[in-house]
């Protein structure tokens, strides 16, 4: 097989024109921001515009929008002809169009019924009222549909952990040495330092960064609200101590804290049980305290509402306690007595590490979102009819402080992906096979002159990731604060 | 720096029109206004939250943010056109020509900043005066706007102020330049009453004084009969009516103009032989006004093919001065036709004693710091000696200002408060020392609360009726979904709301509807006695009287008692039976209405009598403007609360006012008051409201 350019054949006649387009956009853009801020500082300084002609900025605005849609369109053109010419016409960026297609349809499909229903569909449906959440929305929803395709094993061209002799660090586009029947033909985004395929460990790393960081940062939003709702709303000494432990645990250096959560000695420390060979080791201390806050918020959730209606109360609250606690006993004691869930030890690990340092910030968040809405009247209606402090906190409280969290979790997921990322740089947790972004840019890193792209695909999926949720975060808040 | 050679009007509005933008549609916000304010004259702009009275402001201002546009007409500053002005002219002109007061005296002025400092930057910017010469002015006009001190006050900062005084800045800093014309938007709905008394007799005298024309925004209508020389009722982003003060109170032209006046409590009308009018319906959303007149759907007069046909303009009434009325049929109505007075009730009987309370006393002790407290410990006594008693079905209002402590009365009565020494008696069950959480259920239900602000009572993530329901759910009423779902319909229609209210989210709702939710949800559990917190003091003056009247009803058929807090005496007077009057943590005054309304008084009744604005011509009232602020609760003046402020201090011998606080001492049948005032001095008081003879 012949070694796949970036745009193969077709790149020789559109090349030239997406360059002319690219900068095309770009000295209009950059035009435009000149000549705005010029007429701004005139308009400042008292000069009087012209107004008969009309700003000249918005003379070059008017060609901005054809411009970029034409790009986009060149865009769209590689990808169709990857996809509808034979397998090489359209290069490396055609195939990876023709690999990714379940994501494209389902994009599509995600954003033409949402803008069809976006006025039924509350905040969520608002997002399509913001381009910039829109943008942000986009680029998420690759990565979940990308994580949930592999799952299904159909983007993914090869083996994340096989490694095929020859292709060492081979650059992208290299054909597979000794390629059989039935095997994908290329590396397109070529091989590691160890010769493993550079883009279905990609692919496959989305999957443990978008199950570990939403997961993490749901438990840390469980704890911090646990905790910040009664802070707040009590106040006093109870909200100086909880107050105090946060800013501990936030005065602590994090990566410190990570080093020592997963130092071999600390994880086999522990307290052992008397009488028995248990050891109640460090990781299921944290992971049995800090995982039983969703279910206690459950419990209360459930138990202030129907309190008046006990058949009810009886059936919400038992129903947690058998899921949630079978849950529970699978994830943090590892004692799932159907043997069904289990969380690996690097991964519980890393996954107590996060809840831990970031409930604290949430808790705060919380807190002074609760100091706010407690003045409210229809907090003193709740408390002059006889309400219990819990029902007020939860069913009063926290829904009408929804909008700030619902931001901040789309923020600190971003974080979270981060936070993983930076852990397995620094190889802690997870295991050095493990195809996650942080692990494979740290293995990329050593080499990174000579062969650069090993780190530079998982870094720029990370940095993509955390931008869409950035981008997703704006969007909402910008839409949540119209009506 | 008033161009002097001009003699002109000072401001000439035409036909002006501005829009807002949104993304969805153009939301037009006034049409068709036109105005002209000459030298010296006052022009009042009145009319509900929402009809336009702000933006004509911003508009002049030409400060109408990213979204609003004039879209039509002139408005021209001393014959000069400010739509065609450039940023530059129009940065001149702002604040040294044109001066503008807002509500919030907090956010107009930078906390950060010295007082003197931002006085003195408005002539050291506008006219490059030295900082020596700045300053002069700035004492000068301090001390015209009768603060005490004012070489203190310049060194202080905007938070060491209260807010009466805060607002007195506000005023200076406008005058600071002479303006020609002063815009005031709203500028007393944040202060007390008898500090607004204040500030308007103020900007009244600075007026007169300085020869500035002014633009008074606010919906209070006896303000600005106190205020302003002309006036201009808006309504839906039109004015509707305008004319002299005269003209427009005594000889209305307008349909809304006479609803209006007919729905608020003047002195005469009465909750049970004659009622007040609502203006029927809703106001407008902007952009579902109807056709033709926007007033069209809620008057008396409405006549189809007429009013609900093209643009109406407004029309000249012949033979008054400048008088003019948007009304195509002024010539057929009779305007001096009486008010058809509503259903007429009978004055229930008050039944058995409901309520007593027996030398009520709340003190907090606050800490000097939350941390480490604990040797610097100051009491503040918020509840000083209450006794009354509220019978059944009997409207008791408490009225007081600010810091009275009606709030932590409030507080104790529901049990979210426990008192600190007395009793309370509810049905002669000892309550006072049970916190809400053990009180039992029929306690509980029995007590409950319509709060103020209807923007903030309902919970703004649930339905309307999952929130009553809740309350029945709280209360155990009902045993079943399906029961509690048919009391809240059947409570949805004792507050007058159709049943598809039940779905809808507060957010859906106006104030007023809002507010009867809240109703609603007080009376979910039979409520015996009813804590009405300013129920009514949020809404607009049209809404309040539906609700007022709402209330009554289902005070009568529920034999509930009321107990109305408030500080507006107009409403007082209409819907009360008793009333007690709060000062500083004391009682000062209990009787029933009539007679706390007529001497003799205690001075600070007098006094807040006086201060309450009415929007009534024939009404003469005696003037009497109280010097100072209310203390503060933490650090109470020694002996009678109110001998800081009280203009009869000096008719009592040895100090006494200073030294002792004065005891309780019966007038007449049921009437208190506390005061050392003696018997004759109190007897030869004369009454605050006359109404002249016609």
């Amino acid at each position: 097989m012949e070694p796949l350019t970036w745009t193969g054949a077709l790149g020789t006649i559109l090349n030239p024109v997406f360059t002319f387009a690219v900068l095309g956009l770009i000295l209009s853009v950059a035009g435009y921001v000149l000549l705005n801020t010029f007429e701004n500082a005139q308009t400042a300084f008292g000069v009087t515009a012209n107004r008969a002609s009309g700003p000249n900025s918005e003379y070059v605005l008017k060609f901005i929008f054809p411009i970029a849609a034409f790009t986009i369109l060149l865009c769209a053109v590689y990808l169709l002809t990857g996809i509808l010419a034979p397998y090489g016409t359209a290069g490396i960026i055609g195939e990876l169009g023709v690999r990714l297609l379940p994501v494209w349809i389902a994009l599509v499909v995600t954003f033409y019924l949402s803008i069809t229903y976006k006025r039924k569909l509350g905040l969520y449906g608002k997002l399509f009222d913001s381009p910039i959440g829109m943008i942000g929305f986009a680029i998420v929803m690759f990565w979940v549909f990308t994580a949930v395709f592999v799952a299904m094993d159909l983007i993914i061209t090869h083996d994340p952990l096989g490694q095929v002799s020859g292709m060492k660090n081979k650059v992208p586009g290299t054909p597979l040495r000794g390629a059989e029947d039935g095997d994908y033909a290329h590396y397109l985004l070529g091989g590691d330092n160890l010769a493993r395929d550079v883009f279905s460990r990609v692919v496959k790393g989305s999957q443990v960064v978008l199950v570990i960081a939403p997961a993490a940062t749901l438990f840390a939003f469980m704890v911090g609200i646990t905790l910040g709702l009664p802070a707040g709303y009590f106040g006093g000494k109870l909200d100086t101590i909880i107050s105090f432990v946060a800013n501990l645990v936030l005065a602590f250096p994090v990566i410190l804290l990570f080093f020592l959560l997963v130092t071999p000695e600390i994880r086999a420390a522990g307290i052992p049980i008397p009488g028995t060979e248990y050891i109640w080791k460090v990781p299921t201390i944290m992971a049995s305290i800090l995982f039983l806050f969703p279910l206690v918020f459950l419990v209360v959730l459930f138990d202030s509402r129907y309190f008046t209606q006990p058949a009810k109360r009886n059936l919400y609250v038992g129903l947690t306690v058998l899921i949630g606690g079978y849950i529970y006993l699978g994830m943090a004691w590892n004692a799932d007595p159907l043997g069904i869930i289990s969380i690996d030890d690097g991964v519980l690990i890393v996954f107590v590490a996060v809840v831990f340092v970031n409930s604290p910030t949430v808790f705060r968040i919380v807190r002074g979102l609760v100091l706010d809405i407690k003045t409210r009247d229809y907090v003193a209606a709740g408390q002059t009819r006889g309400e219990g402090p819990w029902y007020i906190m939860l069913w009063e409280i926290l829904p009408n402080a929804r909008g700030p969290l619902i931001v901040d979790f789309c923020l600190r997921i971003g974080y979270t992906t981060i936070l993983l990322g930076t852990l397995g740089f620094f190889g802690l947790g997870l295991s050095s096979e493990s195809p996650d972004w942080g692990t494979t840019i740290n293995s990329g890193r050593r080499l990174l002159s000579v062969f650069p792209h090993p780190a530079i695909v998982p870094a720029l999926a990370l940095m993509s990731l955390v931008l869409g949720l950035n981008l997703l975060a704006d969007g909402l808040r910008e839409e949540s604060l119209k009506d | 720096m008033s161009d002097d050679t001009y003699t002109g009007p000072i401001l000439e509005i035409d036909q002006l029109s501005i829009s807002f933008f949104t993304r969805l549609r153009e939301i037009p916000a006034v049409m068709d206004f036109s105005c002209t304010v000459q030298p010296g004259e006052a022009m009042g702009l009145v009319g509900e939250s929402g009809c336009g009275k702000s933006t004509v402001a911003l508009g002049v201002m030409q400060d109408l943010g990213v979204n609003g546009r004039v879209v039509g007409g002139s408005i021209k500053f001393k014959g000069r056109d400010l739509g065609t002005m450039s940023a530059e002219e129009l940065r001149d002109i702002r604040g040294s020509e044109i001066a503008m007061i807002y509500q919030e005296p907090m956010a107009s002025l930078n906390p950060a900043m010295r007082i003197g400092k931002q006085l003195m930057e408005v002539p050291m910017i506008h006219f490059g005066t030295s900082e020596k010469e700045a300053y002069e002015r700035a004492l000068e006009v301090v001390t015209d706007v009768k603060l005490p001190d004012p070489s203190r006050i310049l060194n202080s900062f905007p938070h060491q102020l209260s807010g009466g005084q805060q607002q007195r800045i506000v005023i200076a800093m406008a005058l600071m330049s002479k303006p020609s014309l002063l815009i005031l938007d709203e500028p007393t709905t944040a202060l007390d009453v008898t500090v607004e008394a204040a500030v308007v007799e103020l900007v009244k005298d600075l007026g007169k004084k300085y020869g500035t024309s002014m633009l008074f925004i606010s919906h209070n209508l006896g303000l600005v009969l106190e205020t302003c020389d002309r006036i201009c009722v808006m309504y839906s982003g039109e004015a509707v009516e305008t004319g002299s003060i005269e003209d427009v109170f005594d000889d209305m032209q307008h349909p809304y103009t006479q609803a209006l006046f007919r729905s608020i409590p003047l002195p005469g009308a009465d909750k049970n032989s004659r009622p007040l009018v609502a203006i029927p319906g809703n106001f407008p959303l902007p952009h579902e006004r109807p056709q033709g007149c926007n007033f069209g759907p809620r008057c008396d007069y409405f006549q189809d093919g007429l009013c609900n046909q093209g643009d109406i303009r407004m029309q000249p009434i012949k033979g008054d001065d400048r008088h003019g009325s948007r009304c195509l049929r002024i010539d057929q109505i009779d305007w001096s036709a009486p008010i058809e007075i509503g259903a007429q009730t009978e004055k229930p009987e008050p039944g058995d004693v409901v309520l007593k309370m027996d030398n009520l006393k709340k003190y907090y002790e606050v800490a000097a710091s939350a941390l480490f407290g604990g040797a610097n410990k100051k009491v503040v006594k918020a509840n000083e000696t209450l006794s009354f008693e509220a019978r059944e079905s009997e409207t008791l209002a408490i009225v007081g200002e600010s810091g009275c402590g009606k709030s932590t009365f409030a507080k104790v009565l529901m049990g979210l408060e426990t008192a600190t020494e007395g009793q309370i008696l509810l049905h002669n069950q000892e309550i006072q020392a049970t916190p809400i959480e053990e009180r039992d259920t029929k306690t509980v239900s029995n007590v409950q609360m319509v709060f103020q602000n209807p923007f903030d009572t309902l919970n703004p993530s649930m339905t309307v009726g999952r929130q009553i329901i809740r309350a029945l759910e709280i209360f155990g009423i009902g045993d079943d979904e399906a029961a509690r779902e048919q009391r809240m319909l059947e409570l949805l229609d004792l507050v007058k709301l159709p049943r598809e209210f039940a779905t809808r989210m507060p957010r859906q709702l106006s104030g007023g509807q809002k507010q009867r939710v809240g109703i609603a949800r007080a009376f979910a559990g039979d409520a015996k006695i009813v804590v009405a917190d300013e129920p009514v003091s949020a809404l607009d003056v049209s809404v309040q009287a539906a609700v007022t009247d709402l209330l009554m009803e289902i005070q009568r058929e529920n034999k509930t008692t009321l107990l109305f807090i408030s500080h507006d005496l107009s409403i007082v007077r209409y819907l009360s039976d008793r009333v007690m009057v709060m000062y500083l943590g004391h009682v000062v005054e209990l009787g029933t209405t009539d007679q706390v309304f007529q001497p003799p008084y205690h001075p600070y009744t007098e006094a807040l009598l006086s201060a309450v604005p009415i929007a009534d011509t024939s009404i003469e009232k005696q003037h009497i403007v109280l010097e100072g602020d209310i203390p503060s609760a933490m650090n109470p003046p020694p002996g009678c609360p109110f001998q800081t402020r009280c203009r009869w201090k000096d008719q009592v011998s040895d100090n006494l006012c200073e030294k002792d606080i004065p005891p309780v001492r019966d007038m007449a049948q049921g009437h208190q008051v506390k005061c050392h005032l003696a018997d004759d001095i109190l007897a030869r008081m004369e009454p605050v409201i006359k109404i002249a003879a016609e």
